[in-house]
């Protein structure tokens, strides 16, 4: 740029010399006695051309690398105009495969560094963690308790902590109340985060204190103002009533800003110290240690590093396990961003690295493709070739016009993809379960993004520009103007374009085989035994803190809810739970001690539970190994009852028998009464993990949440609605949240699979079209170059079956070998995942051929068009065209 | 090509950047003077054409052997005054004592008996 700008002035410096010199010139001319107007013509006579100064001038000062490039641009962007159809098509085709690379790379840019949109200096954002401290190896992390967070905050030198815990609320005024995420803060968080408010303010030094349920002030989002409200200013004033409570609303957050939760955008931030007042809980929940609800954020203070912060919050977290009884046996860590179990990358990072690499393969093919029409291209310009070496052009002056031409293409084809990415940005809102909100909307024009596209656009050009500019410096000047450039087609070019074709169909395969996989793994996963079943089942979610209901009335409320159901007729069993198997929550765990078990130093004793009512094991058809089910006589009056797995027998009472023996929580004795079959509960591919039951009646709290199991005969529509009916008859102060069939719970919690399977099937599926292409323009160019041999033959008497076979034989030649290769790959490449994945196997040969037949009928489909061509070629033409 | 009158004659190829550079040794010159005192350097046998003189300054303030001020010219105008640098004189001395080699030796052979 600068050069450029040089030149101009440079050339302005120059024209006012030349001036001077001239009127110089003249004075001394008039100065001789000739008249002004002579004076002038001799002047200019003597001086010369002032252009063709200039001219010369500019070829001594300018960079010559940069006017040449000029050129060069200008003389690619004429050539490639003259050649629509040629341009077109790889533009388009560029901008398909970089389109695609730059969505999924803002994508993944932003999960690894800037996965809260919104926040300053994200580089300095880590996240501390708790563990299960299993003596020598880290267990599963943990979040943690609103004390411990206190701790951690006032004592951590290194770091500012901030907390963050979550909740669907019911949200509104009077009427308008809905189902809303809340993401409830720590006072410091929106200072810690370096996020600014679009209007109002974030919470004051006086709001940001310990001190519980006494600042009812709330921020929104710009989305749910956008939504409720007319303006900012009369948001500003309103009160929003979040689960009966009245709020102030103070601050709108930034349009970008979305919580610290990517994918799920949270719609109003609260501070947590009104975590009981919304909850409705009063105030031990926050000053109770053994309540870990809250994740942890926080910001390196300056000058420490994430090892130095990490090894301070290691020795407070040892320190802490042995001051508190409830931290025995918890670890604390500080991780980066990226690897937070409960941040943004831990549901997305997977499937988009998937998904990156399935763009790669993509890019080749795009990138074979763009060769191969280059290919067909140069051939066709070989006669240009050869006269412009003739008039003394150099081999590398056309090597690096092919270059530049490629340069041009890719630069065009970048930019349409940047459009396209710009349109698909959002897409991954389609593919995310709908209990998240989507909020992976990347910053369109990034300058990463903007950096990435033309990245791509220049190893593109040059990749898929190389050959044909290598193929150019080989043109043979006397034998293409000898051959009037018709016969062109150099063994070594056809080869190459052979072989970009088999390459193309290979990746192809590649890429459809590996969707193959991972569907397959999908489905494999779908159709894993989770030990109950959730066929016919509708769930349906409330919140009884919502209505602000005591233990007394949430147990009346559930009661009356499942009796009134079980009226309906179509409906066979009705139950409740706390707690869903297989979602996108923790699950809820409890530290527990067994009568006759010792358990080992160090030892994980937290296990996962349900509160369950009467029926549920009916409900959800989980078998009984031994003893009874829960009923209406245990309840809160009655002795503690418990329900355990069989992997809870099979790993803390293998001796003697289950029934009878006492298991210690929730600071008292529970009898076992009962054994079921294991279930599945965070994941179907998991082993079994020891779980157990109790009676929701026996310890229920109103702000645990509730789940409604409807087993039913008739529609899930229509059983949603009965719900819903119902549930308002009993009180209309309910909010049902979520409903839907279980089945479609559980695979919204496959859903990285999901995204994977879903993404790999289009670009595999783009790409065997983008094969077919590629296979088609060499087979019409091939069969173009042998019009002649064509009908030279049909003249001679070949029968157009034989024709037929003839370009068939050569095309499916090279589409087989690509084929074969691909399918080699894919077979390799699926042990590698199995490798990778717990669900996915090695590629089941079924769907391979499947693939590779799909694959074959289209390369067939792409042969066909050039062979009807070929055999429809009149003898008489094809001879007059040599 | 040329429709200059007879007792003109062409510079030598090659030669004109060391003229400008021996004309440029006394002081610092305009284009227009310059032009001028080549003429009068070469006693006017030699016909420097403006189109040769513009682009050798440039090539030779590009090389960093001349550099150029605008100053105002003896009668009142704005002018461009090109100036050696010293690399321009260090330049000049070496392009000086080539020539010597070269034109002596070519008169040498020149005027070897036959």
């Amino acid at each position: 740029m600068r050069c450029l700008f040089g030149r101009s002035r440079r050339e302005a410096a120059l024209r006012e010399e030349i001036d001077q010199h001239l009127g110089m010139m003249i004075e001394e001319n008039e100065a001789a006695g000739l008249s002004r107007d002579d004076a002038r013509g001799a002047a200019f006579r003597e001086f010369g051309g002032v252009e063709q100064i200039k001219e010369a001038h500019r070829d001594e000062w300018t960079f010559a690398g940069w006017e040449q490039l000029r050129k060069d641009f200008q003389f690619a962007l004429r050539s490639l105009r003259k050649n629509p159809g040629f341009t077109v098509a790889t533009v388009l085709i560029l901008s398909l495969g970089i389109g695609a690379n730059i969505t999924v790379f803002g994508w993944m840019r932003q999960l690894l560094f800037d996965p809260i949109p919104g926040a300053s200096d994200v580089a300095d954002l880590v996240a501390v963690e708790n563990f299960a401290d299993a003596g020598d190896a880290a267990g599963p992390p943990l979040t943690t308790s609103y004390l411990d967070f206190a701790d951690y905050r006032d004592h951590l030198r290194m770091l500012d902590v901030a907390a963050m815990g979550q909740g669907a609320f019911a949200v509104g005024g009077a009427k308008d109340t809905g189902r809303v995420w809340c993401e409830l803060v720590s006072g410091n968080f929106f200072t810690l985060l370096g996020v600014r408010p679009a209007a109002g303010r974030f919470f004051s030094p006086a709001e940001q204190t310990d001190a519980q349920n006494a600042h009812p002030v709330a921020v929104i989002s710009q989305d749910y103002c956008r939504t409720h409200f007319p303006n900012a200013a009369s948001a500003l004033e309103a009160t929003l009533w979040i689960n009966h409570e009245p709020f102030s609303i103070i601050g709108i957050a930034p349009p970008e800003f979305n919580g610290t939760q990517t994918p799920m955008a949270f719609q109003v931030w609260l501070p947590l110290s009104m975590y009981g007042q919304v909850t409705h809980t009063g105030t031990w929940m926050l000053r109770d240690r053994g309540t870990r609800n809250f994740r942890l954020l926080a910001r390196l203070k300056a000058g420490a590093t994430i090892a130095q912060a990490r090894s301070e919050t290691l020795a407070l977290g040892q320190f802490m396990a042995r001051r508190n009884g409830e931290d025995r046996g918890v670890g604390a860590t500080v991780v980066p961003l990226w690897q937070w179990a409960f941040g943004p990358s831990e549901l997305l990072l997977k499937p988009m690295s998937i998904l990156m690499a399935g763009c790669g393969v993509l890019l080749l093919i795009v990138g074979a493709n763009v060769v191969n029409l280059q290919l067909v291209r140069a051939l066709g310009r070989q006669r240009e070739f050869g006269v412009r070496l003739a008039l003394g052009s150099s081999r590398w002056r056309l090597a690096r016009l092919v270059l530049v031409e490629s340069l041009t293409l890719a630069l065009t084809g970048s930019a349409l993809g940047l459009l396209i990415a710009f349109w698909l940005r959002g897409a991954l809102a389609w593919l995310l379960p709908a209990v998240a909100m989507p909020a992976m909307v990347p910053a369109p024009f990034s300058p990463a993004v903007l950096g990435f596209a033309v990245l791509l656009a220049v190893v593109v050009a040059i990749a898929a520009g190389l050959t044909p500019a290598w193929h150019a410096t080989r043109s043979n000047l006397n034998r293409t103007l000898k051959h009037g450039g018709r016969s062109g087609g150099s063994g070594a070019s056809q080869g190459m374009r052979s072989v970009m074709v088999m390459a193309e169909m290979a990746l192809a395969v590649v890429a459809l085989a590996g969707a193959g996989i991972f569907l397959e793994s999908f489905r494999a996963a779908r159709a894993m035994p989770t030990g109950f079943s959730p066929e016919g089942q509708v769930l349906a979610e409330f919140n009884l803190a919502t209505a602000a209901y005591n233990r007394e009335q949430a147990e009346a409320f559930c009661q009356r809810l499942a009796e009134a159901l079980e009226k309906n007729p179509g409906v066979t069993s009705v139950s409740y739970a706390d707690t869903l198997p297989l979602g996108f929550r923790n699950g809820n765990w409890e530290e527990i001690q067994i009568e006759g078990y010792q358990a080992r130093p160090g030892e994980n004793m937290k296990i996962f539970r349900n509160l369950v009512g009467p029926g549920y094991f009916a409900t959800m058809r989980i078998p009984f190994v031994d003893g009874r089910d829960f009923d209406l006589k245990d309840d809160a009056r009655s002795g503690a009852v418990m329900i355990v797995s069989q992997e809870f027998v099979r790993r803390f009472l293998s001796q003697g028998i289950a029934l009878g023996r006492r298991v210690h929580g929730w600071g008292r004795w529970f009898t076992i009464v009962g054994v079921v079959g294991d279930i599945k509960i965070h994941r179907v591919t998991e082993n079994p993990i020891p779980f157990f039951y109790i009676p929701i009646r026996q310890e229920y709290r109103p702000e645990y949440g509730l789940t409604f199991h409807v087993r039913a005969e008739a529609p899930v529509d229509n059983v949603i609605a009965t719900v819903r009916r119902e549930a308002a008859a009993i009180d209309p102060a309910i909010v049902m949240f979520d409903a839907q069939s279980m089945s479609e719970y559980i695979a919204g919690s496959l859903y990285g699979e999901r995204i994977a399977a879903t993404m790999l099937g289009v670009l595999g599926g783009v790409g065997l079209l983008l094969a077919a292409v590629g296979l088609y323009s060499v087979m019409a160019y091939s069969v173009a170059q042998r019009t002649a041999e064509i009908g030279l033959r049909s003249a001679l008497g070949a029968r157009p079956v034989d024709l037929l076979l003839l370009v068939l034989r050569q095309g499916m030649r090279l589409a087989g070998i690509g084929l074969i290769a691909g399918s080699l790959i894919a077979v390799g490449l699926a042990r590698l995942i199995a490798g990778m994945t717990e669900t996915a196997h090695p590629l089941d040969p079924i769907a391979l051929l499947a693939t590779a037949l799909l694959a074959a009928l289209l390369a067939l489909a792409a042969i066909l068009v050039p062979a009807w061509r070929a055999i429809r070629v009149s003898p008489i033409v094809a001879l007059r065209s040599e | 090509m040329s429709s200059s009158p007879a007792e003109k004659s062409e510079l030598l190829q090659g030669t004109l950047d060391m003229l400008i550079l021996k004309a440029l040794q006394r002081e610092p010159m305009h284009g227009f003077g310059l032009s001028a005192r080549l003429r009068t350097m070469s006693l006017g046998v030699f016909q420097v054409e403006m189109g040769s003189i513009y682009p050798a300054l440039c090539r030779l303030e590009a090389r960093g052997w001349v550099k150029a001020d605008w100053k105002t010219s003896e009668n009142n105008r704005r002018a461009r005054f090109h100036a050696l640098t010293p690399a321009g004189r260090k330049q000049l001395i070496e392009e000086k004592s080539r020539w010597d080699v070269l034109s002596g030796t070519i008169n040498l052979m020149l005027d070897h008996p036959a």
